[in-house]
């Protein structure tokens, strides 16, 4: 795979169920150690509902050179991988 | 061995001191880390006979070792604690521990560097513990006195931040009713057998953690590479597109059978509690941390008496369960119970529906009257089930007797708890499981060989119905037993079927005490998702020790003796890991008589075929038939001598 620095991150919210695997996997990725407060995400809660949805940090996120650890370890699809010539996030309900 | 240690946070309400202190890998390793040292904690910590409600009580909370790394359903914490729950009629108390998941509370403390939390003694005024990297401190807590758990936690973590988890017990716990539980992160309940009354005792209303550390394992890449397999291997598991639509509720097919207590039809049933009704109130499905299955809810009950009501747990087998038992139909009369259960006073739902149910049938027949109740009308109707189950959450009235649970019941009124219709007492404790439906399988042999590892159970591929022989087998192949082992646990006898639960039981007991330790979710073994010898490879990797499977299993052993000798000093024996009787006489169900027969459905079992398997679970286990003791040999073996009670002395 050609290695890139840009592309687009698509995050599909509704799609979250809060088990934190794209924070374990992107402090690991990036720091080979699990600590989701230095994660590239953040985990915005909405307390009256437990309702989560990863917010990714963009001048954070490198996205780990066109190959994003959080997308492969979200098993429920929210976040999703799109080659593209500049680098962007979009946030999807 | 393990090539770094764990840290242990002390908190001494009694003093009013915290202080942490490092554990080297040559203490940490002999019992894995996780809950398995929580367990030596104990032993030190923890005198025998102190009444559990006392100040010298010890609680410790353990995040399994791989908590906060992101492998399979790695999210689970275990409590253990000398439980309220009067387990005999000479008051005994056994030593118990139950494990939870969550998302926040786990990572929380491994984060701030909190291994294991130990607290002891007994604050004055109501506190809270508070655990960050700079360890632990107490905190006044009397605002949040009286109030319920959902305030608290949400209270709590606007204080501290979204990464803050929070175990906070309710207005049960606070009250000290013997089977109130703790609830972590709001859906997931830690503490059947009393933790929540433990704390309340304490005076601990709740334990918010948060930190900053990373969590480091020793091989990176193989640790990664042997975790990304075993996340792929859920991903594609047939069965998962259908359970992360219904949670926990996917496995109503199963439970169906196992936890039906033959009143209705089985049509009925699930026309009132089936998995189509569960989509009418489900709202969304929330996974643990690092969980690619998921099953905890979000309901809201959409119409009538409880309308737009949410809650969050898992509502289903309690309420399914126990609308049957007590004749409720409506399912959101029963889930709003649960909602009230889980969000405002921690109360054990399982418990006291039972509790209910058994109470309002002796009033029924006379066997309780207005004079035992402080004039109460026990009827058989739902206001009254919503009355008694706020009255035992405050120990009201007729509430404070079953606040005290099952063995009070006897004592004051000769109502004696193996009269119950369902699934049975042992240790003063109800079963989720009834054996006449489920069959006779190792689950059921932990019901009464307590203190067993939690988490619902021992959950191997024997708690679903009709796996074959090869399916069981192949299971017990991956636990690094010698062939001869394997072999006795496959050889067929008249009062066990084809395999026997005994023998098989001992090693399930162990490897979930391994499970426990981790902080594995036992749905990924129960599902053949991950083998015993993944978690050796997982455990290795993780902490840099090296491990055979066989090794691994021996260390669930030692900490399944730990515990016992704890629970031997603590005056139990053999004759208290006595079966239920209810087990023995046939459950009339509308589709037939049920007896409780072995796994393979080939033979009723008696009284005496469960003795004889009692029998090989002591002599696999290297215990005295007789008395249900470790013996002498075996703790040398497993270096547990310096724990030996006086009965093994």
């Amino acid at each position: 795979m050609i290695k890139t620095t840009t592309g687009r991150l698509i995050v599909w919210v509704d799609r979250c169920r809060g088990c934190r695997s794209c924070q374990l996997a992107c402090s690991f990725t990036r720091l080979g150690e699990f600590n989701p407060s230095r994660s590239c995400i953040t985990l915005d809660r909405d307390l009256e509902t437990e309702r989560t949805a990863p917010m990714i940090k963009p001048l954070c996120c490198d996205l780990c050179e066109g190959e994003p650890a959080c997308v492969d370890a979200c098993k429920y699809g929210v976040i999703e991988f799109q080659p593209a010539s500049e680098r962007l996030i979009d946030v999807r309900m | 061995m393990r090539a770094s240690g764990e840290s242990v946070c002390y908190v001494d309400l009694t003093k009013g001191k915290c202080w942490r202190e490092e554990m080297p890998p040559e203490a940490i390793s002999p019992y894995l880390g996780g809950s398995g040292f929580g367990w030596a904690l104990v032993a030190k910590h923890l005198l025998p006979k102190v009444d559990p409600f006392a100040p010298e009580n010890v609680v410790t909370i353990n995040p399994g070792v791989l908590v906060g790394t992101r492998t399979l359903g790695s999210s689970k914490i275990t409590a253990i604690t000398k439980f309220p729950t009067i387990a005999s009629e000479d008051e005994k108390f056994y030593v118990g521990s139950c494990t939870g998941g969550g998302r926040y509370f786990g990572i929380g403390l491994k984060q701030a560097g909190c291994d294991h939390l130990v607290i002891l003694g007994q604050a004055e005024k109501p506190v809270t513990i508070h655990v960050t990297n700079a360890g632990a401190s107490i905190e006044d807590a009397s605002q949040f006195w009286g109030k319920g758990i959902e305030e608290t936690s949400i209270e709590l973590v606007r204080r501290f931040g979204d990464d803050t988890g929070v175990l906070a017990i309710g207005t049960a716990g606070e009250n000290q009713v013997r089977s109130a539980l703790a609830i972590v992160d709001r859906t997931n309940s830690l503490g059947r057998g009393g933790l929540g009354a433990i704390l309340g005792s304490k005076r601990v209303k709740a334990i918010a953690a948060h930190g900053t550390g990373g969590i480091s394992v020793a091989e990176p890449t193989a640790f990664n590479g042997l975790s990304n397999e075993l996340l792929e291997r859920a991903a594609g598991w047939p069965r998962r597109e259908h359970w992360i639509k219904l949670g926990l509720a996917a496995g109503w097919s199963t439970f169906k059978h196992t936890q039906n207590p033959g009143i209705w039809r089985k049509e009925r049933w699930d026309g009132l509690y089936g998995e189509e009704k569960r989509l009418e109130t489900l709202n969304r499905v929330i996974a643990c941390a690092s969980c690619p299955l998921s099953c905890r809810l979000r309901w809201v009950i959409p119409d009538g008496e409880f309308a737009g009501e949410p809650g969050l747990g898992s509502p289903y087998s309690k309420s399914a369960t126990s609308g049957q038992l007590l004749n409720v139909e409506d399912d959101r009369k029963m889930i709003h119970l649960v909602t009230e259960a889980n969000s405002l006073t921690g109360i054990d739902y399982y418990t006291t529906a039972r509790l209910i149910d058994f109470v309002t049938r002796m009033f029924e027949q006379g066997r309780l009257t207005k004079s035992d109740t402080s004039g109460f009308e026990l009827r058989r109707d739902y206001p009254t089930y919503k009355e008694l189950f706020r009255m035992t959450a405050a120990r009201e009235g007729f509430g404070d007797v079953l606040a005290d649970g099952w063995m009070r019941l006897k004592k004051e009124f000769g109502l004696d708890p193996q009269e119950y219709w369902y699934a049975g007492i042992c240790k003063g404790m109800d079963f989720i499981y009834d054996a006449r439906p489920s069959k006779f399988h190792p689950l059921m042999m932990t019901f009464f060989t307590r203190p067993r590892p939690h988490h619902g159970g021992t959950h191997t591929r024997t708690n679903s119905r009709n796996k074959t022989i090869e399916e069981i087998r192949e299971q017990v192949e991956h636990w690094g037993l010698p062939k001869g082992t394997v072999e006795r646990i496959f050889t067929e006898t008249p009062y066990s079927g084809k395999f026997n639960v005994g023998r098989y039981t001992r090693y399930a007991e162990d490897l979930m005490r391994v499970k426990n330790a981790l902080g594995l979710c036992t749905i990924y073994t129960y599902q053949a998702l991950m083998f015993a010898d993944e978690m050796a490879r997982l455990y290795n990797a993780a902490t840099g020790d090296d491990l055979s499977t066989g090794e691994l299993v021996l260390h669930g052993e030692r900490v399944s003796n730990l515990a016992k000798i704890i629970n031997v000093r603590e005056g139990f024996t053999r004759a208290d890991d006595k079966p239920p009787e209810v087990w023995f006489r046939p459950m009339d169900a509308p589709e037939g008589r049920l007896e409780m027969r072995d796994y393979y459905d080939t033979k009723v079992l008696t009284e005496n075929d469960v003795s004889k398997i009692l029998d090989d679970y002591y002599d696999e286990r290297g215990w005295n038939p007789k008395t249900g003791i470790p013996c002498h040999e075996k703790l040398l073996e497993l270096e547990l001598h310096e724990y030996a009670p006086e009965q093994v002395k």
